[in-house]
């Protein structure tokens, strides 16, 4: 059953504001619809009260990718097609490319906005690692507030956001990554398309001398939410660059999943798996 | 809500209710029954159609979604009354069996036509990653794409 009983196209941010000011739930955004739709359809409690819906793919500031002062500033509506055949994307933010391609189909894709895919934050949503380990912020505006936060501290449980009903997401900034960090993006579905992630993995390191200086990890969909693994980023950076230091990495990582989710029925072959993932990215990165 | 937006090339104005999906308006109103409801989540692409350009799922679009939207479906791609020779060759490559999944199989492939007149084989199985085909195979219809390709060439 699909609740709406008005569809709202507002032209600016300003406008959005003023439709969400004391809004008791009733009111949603929409842009590309892909989990609001199937959503209504299982009756979601997220979904059942939507009256009314603000449909905001009309607005430019929200559909544009620009570089500015070193910050690379993404508009919540911009789709994934759109990110994909974005150039200034696949050169400063690869992971976020690469996990991009591979969620849904060309036609979820073109419809599918990145800002939907952290805002819904299921625990399968494939953007959601790359933004991680690129520190990404987002900014948050309603008719009173505008603010900036950290993504990791927006995200809260699996569905779950610190988003308020009179908020909406405007932007995501993120910080062009130095060129020193490498670093790649692994999905593991149980098939090749249309799929949704089991394990995914975000990796990126910066080697110098041989001495690992930094190393980011974010786990998606084999924790109950995308999340930075900081306790192993910790353990890890300062350690040599060597096959053992990889090897202890990706057991610590199989552990630290295991505290965040504690022993599940699919554990036993799945963390396995996961360190796999996890040697195997970082492996790679040292081969270039 | 009143919805004026192109279909297959004319423009059309007509009152929606805002609960209606894009696919229910092609099929219910405006009678344009090649565009299929299977899944309705997205998942099988049997009801894609052209949206500013695009390929989407008919079924995850609020009709009210669509106020100046350009809009093709399958039936707006035939010219003065002959097929479209993504048409042509879905028939002579025997890319069509039941057929269920045909409209919306040549729309993910005209999509992906507008934009890439050269497709290689690849880039052609990724556009209809999301159509799903349970009679045929795939093979025919990668075929009849590649060859339409060539056509337009």
């Amino acid at each position: 059953m699909i609740p709406v009983k008005e569809i709202l196209l507002p032209k600016t941010v300003d406008e959005i504001c003023r439709l969400l000011q004391n809004n008791n739930g009733t009111t949603k955004i929409i842009a590309g619809g892909t989990d609001i739709i199937p959503g209504f359809h299982i009756d979601s409690p997220r979904f059942v009260n939507a009256d009314r819906l603000i449909d905001i793919n009309r607005i430019d500031e929200l559909k544009e990718v620009k570089v500015k002062d070193n910050s690379i500033s993404i508009g919540t509506a911009v789709t994934f097609s759109e990110i994909i055949s974005n150039p200034i994307l696949k050169d400063k933010l690869p992971l976020l490319a690469k996990a991009s391609k591979t969620i849904g189909s060309t036609q979820i894709r073109n419809r599918a906005t990145i800002g939907g895919n952290f805002i819904n934050n299921a625990p399968c949503a494939d953007s959601v690692a790359p933004l991680l380990v690129y520190d990404a912020e987002i900014k948050i505006k309603s008719y009173t507030s505008e603010k900036i936060i950290k993504l990791q501290d927006f995200l809260v449980k699996p569905y779950g956001t610190r988003l308020k009903p009179d908020e909406v997401v405007t932007q995501i900034a993120i910080p062009v990554p130095s060129e020193k960090l490498k670093g790649d993006f692994y999905k593991l579905g149980r098939r090749r398309a249309v799929s949704i992630s089991r394990i995914s993995l975000a990796v990126l390191l910066d080697i110098n001398d041989n001495v690992i200086d930094e190393v980011r990890i974010a786990s998606g969909a084999v924790t109950p939410i995308g999340t930075r693994l900081f306790d192993v980023e910790k353990y890890a950076s300062g350690k040599m660059y060597n096959d053992n230091t990889l090897r202890e990495i990706a057991i610590k990582v199989g552990e630290s999943i295991l505290k965040i989710t504690g022993v599940r029925w699919s554990s036993e072959y799945k963390i396995p798996v996961v360190q796999q993932v996890c040697y195997q990215l970082l492996k790679k990165i040292e081969r270039g | 809500m009143e919805l004026r937006f192109t279909l297959n090339n004319k423009n059309v104005t007509t009152m929606v209710e805002p609960n209606l999906r894009l696919l229910d308006l092609l099929r219910d109103e405006f009678n344009l029954t090649g565009t299929k409801e299977g899944c309705s989540i997205g998942e099988c692409g049997a009801c894609t159609v052209i949206m500013n350009g695009k390929a989407v799922n008919s079924c995850l679009v609020l009709a009210g979604q669509c106020d100046g939207a350009e809009i093709i479906t399958i039936e707006g791609i035939e010219k003065e009354g002959m097929l479209h020779p993504l048409q042509e060759n879905f028939l002579k490559s025997g890319a069509i069996q039941c057929g269920f999944c045909t409209p919306g199989m040549i729309m993910s492939a005209y999509a992906l036509l507008l934009e890439n007149p050269k497709p290689t084989e690849e880039e052609i199985k990724d556009a209809i990653a999301g159509n799903l085909c349970r009679c045929t195979g795939y093979k025919q219809i990668i075929d009849a794409v590649k060859k339409s390709a060539e056509v337009k060439r």
